[in-house]
């Protein structure tokens, strides 16, 4: 039987390869900062292209039309969620219009973000109940969410 | 045969007739003029016109007042020449300075007839109760005589003169620009006094951590009319990419609601500004 000394010592030693090694395979699947960004600029331009309609129907400028705006957003709840791991701060440096506020704010950064995720899920939700008047008003919540973030994170182009 | 009353009655109803006329003139120059978006809290279902939100800057924060015709909490007990002194010289009812965060160096420019209808317009809202907040300001801000010599150095009260080497469009634009859009508020730097520096008239910004675009051909230059168009109306490019949401909300509010012939007409006066380099960061 060995000792409940040594067990610790077997176990805070297993713990700490572990770590190592979860951290190492963090690394390695980490990409490089211009993939990341270049990762994350590829989401936002797909939210623009399925916010765009939507944002279109909301301003009276298309004709309304419950499918598209179901799918789309579908799709943009699930867009919302992919850009914000490419901002890491390894990618700080990596040109970009993403403005140095992202990491030396990083809790209006993470309510910005989690906005937009909010908003947009929302919009998912009420695009299924098939009331116009509110799927209307929620895109263009939506669209503040993005505008906000906009705002104070990224440079003008 | 027609009795003096009735005379009377058709007079009155003329009377109100170019009121409401009026009026609605008025109601097109408050969007142009962009006057909801201080002059509104900033919160779901606020009461339009009645007051609340903060616009804060290097001097402190301001509220912008209720506009509403309420006796006590708003503009009730103002006269129509009141109004007018205020836009055109910056003064409150009582004479006293108001406050430049209020842009009265760009409403100054504005045509009487212009300011008239847009007091007949203030006139008609239903009356709010809602109190005006009062600034909460650094203790040197707090002067209002001191600004009295800000005037003098920085403030020319008058109405915007037509340039006769341009056209009525360009003319126009330059009445919607700079009167009653005052974008330069935000699109023009300033200097250490919180004054607009004339030599760099609308090329840009930097606001707190936000920016406000170069509007000169500079920057411009790279977006068609169609596109710039498009971009005053919905706040959003092609691509579906969403402006910052301080100017989406001037594009709700005032852009987006100017007529066509208006919206060239900006668009063109824009595009006839010397090209000015953008601010050094």
């Amino acid at each position: 039987m060995s000792n409940p000394m040594e067990t610790l010592m077997k176990k805070s030693l297993f713990a700490a390869l572990l770590a190592v090694a979860v951290m190492s395979g963090e690394a390695l699947a980490q990409a490089k900062p211009e993939t990341l960004v270049k990762q994350r600029q590829s989401a936002m331009t797909l939210m623009g292209k399925y916010f765009g309609p939507m944002a279109g129907m909301a301003q009276g400028k298309i004709p309304y039309d419950a499918k598209i705006v179901q799918r789309n957003a579908g799709f943009l709840d699930n867009l919302s969620r992919m850009p914000w791991d490419g901002f890491s701060e390894g990618t700080k440096d990596t040109k970009s219009a993403a403005m140095a506020a992202i990491w030396s704010e990083p809790t209006k950064w993470g309510d910005a973000a989690d906005r937009l995720q909010s908003e947009a899920s929302k919009l998912y939700a009420v695009s299924r109940s098939g009331d116009e008047g509110a799927v209307k008003a929620q895109i263009g919540a939506v669209g503040k969410a993005c505008g906000g973030c906009h705002e104070s994170f990224r440079q003008k182009q | 045969m027609r009795s003096p009353a009735a005379a009377g009655f058709f007079i009155l109803a003329l009377a109100f007739g170019a009121a409401a006329q009026d009026a609605k003139r008025g109601e097109y120059l408050s969007k142009a003029a962009g006057c909801l978006g201080c002059h509104t809290e900033e919160k779901k279902d606020a009461v339009p016109y009645a007051g609340g939100r903060a616009l804060k800057t290097p001097f402190g924060t301001f509220y912008g007042p209720n506009l509403t015709p309420h006796k006590e909490a708003g503009l009730g007990a103002w006269s129509e020449a009141d109004f007018v002194r205020a836009m055109r010289e910056g003064r409150r009812r009582d004479g006293a300075n108001l406050f430049p965060a209020f842009p009265y160096p760009s409403f100054t420019k504005m045509s009487d007839a212009d300011l008239k209808d847009l007091w007949a317009y203030l006139r008609s809202l239903p009356a709010n109760a809602t109190p005006s907040k009062p600034h909460e300001l650094g203790f040197l801000y707090r002067w209002r005589f001191l600004i009295t010599i800000w005037k003098w150095f920085f403030f020319t009260p008058g109405p915007l003169a037509a340039d006769a080497a341009k056209d009525a469009v360009l003319n126009r634009g330059a009445y919607l620009v700079q009167a009653l859009g005052h974008c330069g508020e935000c699109h023009t730097p300033r200097n250490f006094l919180g004054a607009p520096k004339k030599d760099r008239f609308l090329a840009g910004a930097k606001i707190g951590e936000a920016t406000a675009s170069n509007l000169t051909p500079t920057r411009l230059k790279k977006y068609g009319d169609g596109e710039l168009k498009e971009l005053l109306k919905t706040a959003m490019t092609e691509d579906g990419d969403v402006l910052a949401e301080s100017m989406s909300e001037v594009v709700r509010n005032t852009t987006s609601q100017l007529t066509p012939p208006d919206l060239d007409a900006m668009v063109a006066y824009l595009r006839s500004l010397p090209a000015l380099p953008d601010e050094s960061k």
